[in-house]
């Protein structure tokens, strides 16, 4: 043992060799001898001596300064050569036993690969995602109407104008609007030049300088751009003058079409910016592009149209409470001056901020926080399995340990020499695992179809890194801390005396490596009972009839440009036209109009007025979901029609109104008799008898907003007496749907050259993107489940041969004595019964205790479902069998002579 | 007291390498033979020597090791190392193309 050695040499040496001062003093002794023989006195020569030597004091600090830092350089080399030794003996060590390296490898990698890879999105989805400057003081207003009706209503003109002034707790307020609108023109040289869709935002022009943003090139807005008579120009995302205009740093100053309007681009924002980036109540698209406008100009409006969503940043050092008590005076403010508005009986209405990191990530939040922690248990669960293994291993070398032990190493040098391994083991399993979260990480992004905000923003950067090597540090330490412990009370004489042989089953090893196998069984439970519950919703979900048949048909968004299509008949003669041309693609058996399209994320809703229906004090006024339609909709899309008859070419405008409602507001409204022939109005207050729309027909209710959601009552009315700009056109084919689109883009293009087509898919894809982030989550999570399954069993199974080879003596006396084999499987299968038993009820002690935690995520199941529990533990119980099974079955071949042999 | 040139500095390194070519020594028998050779016209404060000696035995120019002296008492034995060797080819080598320069400019 070189190092042992070097090191008590240098104990030695410290501790009785004669220091600098005899080496001073031998000196003075032979100069002084010298002196005297040249004829002085001892005195004088002694003296002389000292005065040729000079300060004695300080060479002898000198010589004592430079002899510590010989030490302290001797000591350290000595610590790095150990260091270098243990790591050469890990690897050596490593090499021998390539079953158990791999296996160790293999789980610390999906250990941190996975969660690397979770907290990748994470802090993409929740901890980054709204990256403006001091996010936490940016809030959207909205007006709500308490419990019953709609908790974030948009915001009119006139009510943003006023709180722009009355507000005290803002540094300013920008509004903004959707406005769906298409860009031609002039384009990039390597872009075609077809006319696109774009999504369009008017905004006031202080909205960029609120986030803290400016455009990466070109100028920002000033508060001019929104003023009436302003020449028209627009902000550009960096998205579509990537995807337009091919990245062309000149583009700023040119002009292009927007809508109708020749508009100069006064500049581009940066990548990151693409406001609203995540759904802020309706205005759900992330913007291709900004168009200025001054939202104060149009306060003159009716205070019923709300239509705008507001962004506020409150004043440094103010609090959201703060701003929100300062809405509730000016909302007092509202009810004495319109008390019509907003003080009648059952208008529950206040004024209400809510922080903006809540509204754009607070849906998401949820299953993401599960999802960490289901991966931080499996994370747990590798670390406890690679510790076990470690732990078995330590039987195997128990000699060679011992042996080191006897012949000098200390024991804090055999437990750094543990932790060395771990290390080593973490630091491997680390790289492995981070190559593993990079395409994980891909992998996740490609799972979802653009339904998760700021998922696509997830990569390894140096924040990822940092957390990874945390998470690698971390492991290390789980996972040298058993075996640490371990050997930190082993005593080596007896483990050298014993020759190696029968004591690997010492009590303290048997009862660590049973607590880390039933702490991994628990851990399993509770990531398998999320996993159970998520799943067991989506199929709920996935059950709910929805209404209507999405299969087999395929969609065509137009919006017709307001600026061309401005005369009602003209819009209607597109609707023939359109109409006409995709009925007569082949293989089409029904088409027709549609909006919004149910399930595409659009609605539309508002106040109803039923004829005859006398007010009922304490109940909602009657509202209801809405629709404009073409005829054959209900055959198209296999919505049963109850009752009546469909729309027909005849419903057009200048002919008596006719509308359709569903067989929920039929009942609600006319409950016990027919709804055709009676009369409602949509939307308006109850003036006067006049404008009443017939319900010709009842259809079926349809699940508008996804199956998670009833809906409303639904209102569909002729499209051909409303004149919507935008259609969805909808087309069943006879068989395959999939060449559908690509027609229909053709068709659509005969009828209007320059019209943008915004949506062209199959009907199953739109609507899928309502349960994609569910399927996300329960995807994972169930990965995440089995991976924990997979690594609780190999654990188990570990524990149970370890048990086996250990007992493999005892097992042979009690064959010898008389012991059927069967009994002795029996035992030990009782044993890891034992040990999954104790582990299930521990799991599934902890996952009700955490249930609360999932209960907002579940749908038609209640956190603490008996059935998924139920089924969890007799899983794991049948798992942990057959993991018990397999290495106690040995016992069955052995021969008690061979055990017993000396 | 007559005056004697003062050591340039680092030069004590170079006479003390340049002492041990010669074999191992130990501190007291190193300032005696830089004394005899140089006729004492290179006096060192003998003090200074110590340190000089640790720092180069730190970096490993000298190595030393313990032997009985004249008086029968353990007394520390210096002896150049490889390193050592080198550094005292290095060193002449540079004092050489020193000492010629300047004794061109002192005599130009």
């Amino acid at each position: 043992m070189n190092d042992t050695g070097s090191r008590f040499r240098g104990k030695r040496r410290q501790d009785t060799t004669p220091g600098v001062l005899d080496e001073l003093e031998f000196h003075l002794e032979m100069q002084t001898r010298r002196f005297e023989a040249a004829g002085l006195g001892r005195a004088e020569a002694r003296a002389r001596a000292l005065e040729r030597l000079g300060n004695i004091d300080d060479v002898r600090r000198a010589c004592r300064a430079l002899t510590e830092r010989m030490e302290d350089d001797v000591r350290r080399r000595e610590w790095w050569h150990g260091l270098g030794q243990d790591l050469a003996y890990a690897m050596r060590a490593a090499r021998k036993t390539p079953l158990f390296t791999v296996t160790a490898l293999a789980t610390i990698a999906i250990g941190i690969g996975a969660s690397t890879a979770i907290f990748s999105v994470v802090n993409a989805v929740i901890l980054q995602s709204v990256a403006y400057d001091r996010p936490g003081d940016l809030g959207v207003i909205w007006n709500s109407y308490g419990q019953a009706g709609l908790g974030e209503a948009a915001v009119a003109a006139a009510e943003f104008a006023d709180l722009r002034e009355r507000a005290h707790a803002f540094e300013d307020a920008a509004a903004l609007r959707s406005q769906f609108t298409s860009v031609s023109g002039e384009c990039g040289e390597a872009a075609g030049c077809e006319p696109e869709r774009a999504v369009g935002y008017a905004v006031s022009p202080a909205l960029f300088d609120l986030l803290r943003v400016r455009p990466a090139m070109g100028r920002p807005f000033v508060a001019a751009d929104g003023a009436a008579g302003a020449p028209a120009v627009v902000l550009l995302s960096d998205a579509i003058w990537r995807r337009r205009f091919g990245a062309d740093p000149s583009v700023v100053g040119r002009s292009i079409v927007v809508g109708a309007t020749r508009t100069e681009i006064v500049g581009v924002l940066p990548p990151a910016v693409r406001f609203p980036d995540a759904p802020v109540g309706f205005l759900k698209n992330p913007a291709d592009l900004w168009l200025p406008y001054d939202w104060t100009r149009n306060r003159t409006d009716g205070r019923g149209n709300q239509n705008l969503g507001v962004l506020v940043r409150l004043r440094p050092g103010l609090t959201m409470a703060q701003a929100q008590n300062d809405l509730d005076v000016i909302a007092q403010g509202f009810r004495t001056e319109f008390p019509a508005r907003y003080a009648g009986p059952g208008i529950n209405w206040r004024i209400k901020i809510v922080p903006l990191r809540e509204q754009m990530v607070g849906d998401t939040r949820a299953s993401f926080v599960l999802l960490a922690a289901a991966v931080t248990f499996v994370l747990l669960i590798a670390c406890a399995n690679v510790a076990n293994l470690m732990l078995a291993r330590g039987v195997g070398r128990r000699r060679e340990l011992a042996l080191r032990s006897a012949l000098g190493a200390s024991r804090p040098r055999l437990i750094r020499q543990l932790f060395v391994e771990a290390a080593l083991f973490a630091a491997a399993g680390g790289l492995l695992g981070l190559a593993l979260a990079a395409a994980g990480v891909r992998g996740l992004i490609a799972l979802d179809p653009g339904t998760i905000p700021f998922l696509g923003r997830a990569t390894i950067d140096l924040t990822v890194l940092i957390a990874a090597a945390v998470v690698t540090v971390a492991t290390g330490v789980l996972i040298g801390l058993a075996p640490a412990l371990r050997y930190s009370v082993a005593d080596p004489h007896l483990t050298l005396a014993d020759g190696g042989r029968a004591i690997g089953g010492s009590p303290l090893r048997r009862r660590l490596r049973s607590a880390l196998v039933v702490g991994e069984i628990a851990l399993a439970v509770v990531v398998l009972v999320a996993a159970g519950l998520l799943v067991r919703s989506y199929a709920a979900l996935s059950r709910i009839p929805l209404g209507f048949e999405a299969d087999g048909t395929a969609i065509a968004q137009i919006a017709l440009p307001r600026a061309r299509y401005d005369r009602a008949a003209r819009v209607f003669a597109f609707y023939d036209d359109a109409i006409a041309r995709l009925a007569a693609l082949p293989g089409v058996v029904s088409v027709s109009g549609i909006s919004p399209l149910p399930m595409s994320g659009e609605g539309w809703s508002g106040t109803l007025v039923v004829r005859g229906r006398v007010p009922v004090p304490g109940e909602p006024e009657p509202h209801a979901e809405y629709a404009t339609a073409l005829p054959d909709y209900f055959r198209t899309m296999r919505i049963p029609l109850l009752e009546g008859r469909d729309f027909t070419a005849a419903d057009r405008q200048g002919a008596a109104g006719v509308v359709i409602v569903d067989r929920t507001l039929a009942e609600r409204y006319w409950p016990g008799e027919s709804a055709i022939g009676k009369h409602l109005r949509p939307f308006g207050p109850p003036k006067d008898d006049t404008g009443w729309s017939t319900v010709i027909g009842v259809a079926g209710h349809v699940r508008n907003g996804g199956p998670r959601k009833d809906g409303e009552p639904q209102v569909y009315i002729a499209a051909r007496q409303w004149g919507d700009l935008g259609l969805v056109y909808v087309a069943r084919a006879a068989g395959d749907p999939a060449p559908l689109p690509a027609a229909m883009r053709v068709a659509i293009r005969e009828v209007d050259r320059d019209l943008p087509v915004a949506r062209l898919a199959l009907t199953p894809d739109v609507i899928a993107r309502v349960v994609a982030p569910e399927r996300f989550s329960t995807l994972l999570l169930a990965i995440f489940g089995g991976v924990a399954l997979v690594l609780a069993t190999v654990g188990l199974y570990g524990v149970m041969a370890f048990l086996v080879s250990q007992r493999t003596r005892e097992i042979g006396i009690r064959l010898a004595l008389g012991g059927r084999p069967g009994q002795v499987l029996a035992h030990l299968l009782g044993e890891g019964l034992r040990l999954a038993a104790i582990g299930i009820a521990a799991g599934l002690g902890v996952a009700l205790a955490l249930a609360r935690a999932v209960r907002t995520l579940l749908f038609g199941i209640t956190a603490t479902d008996p059935l998924t529990y139920a089924a969890i533990a007799v899983l794991l119980l049948a798992v942990a069998l057959v993991a018990s099974y397999l290495p106690a079955r040995r016992v069955l071949r052995v021969d008690p002579v061979q055990a017993l042999a000396p | 007291m007559t005056s004697r040139p003062s050591l340039p500095q680092g030069t004590l390194d170079l006479l003390v390498l340049r002492t041990l070519a010669a074999g191992p020594r130990h501190g007291y028998a190193i300032a005696r033979w830089i004394e005899d050779t140089t006729t004492d016209v290179l006096r060192i404060e003998e003090g200074s020597l110590y340190p000089a000696l640790y720092r180069m035995e730190r970096r490993e120019w000298i190595s030393a090791e313990w032997a009985r002296s004249e008086l029968g008492k353990d007394i520390k034995l210096y002896a150049l190392t490889a390193k050592g060797r080198a550094e005292l080819r290095a060193r002449t080598a540079e004092w050489g193309q020193l000492t010629e320069a300047v004794t061109k400019v002192l005599q130009a």
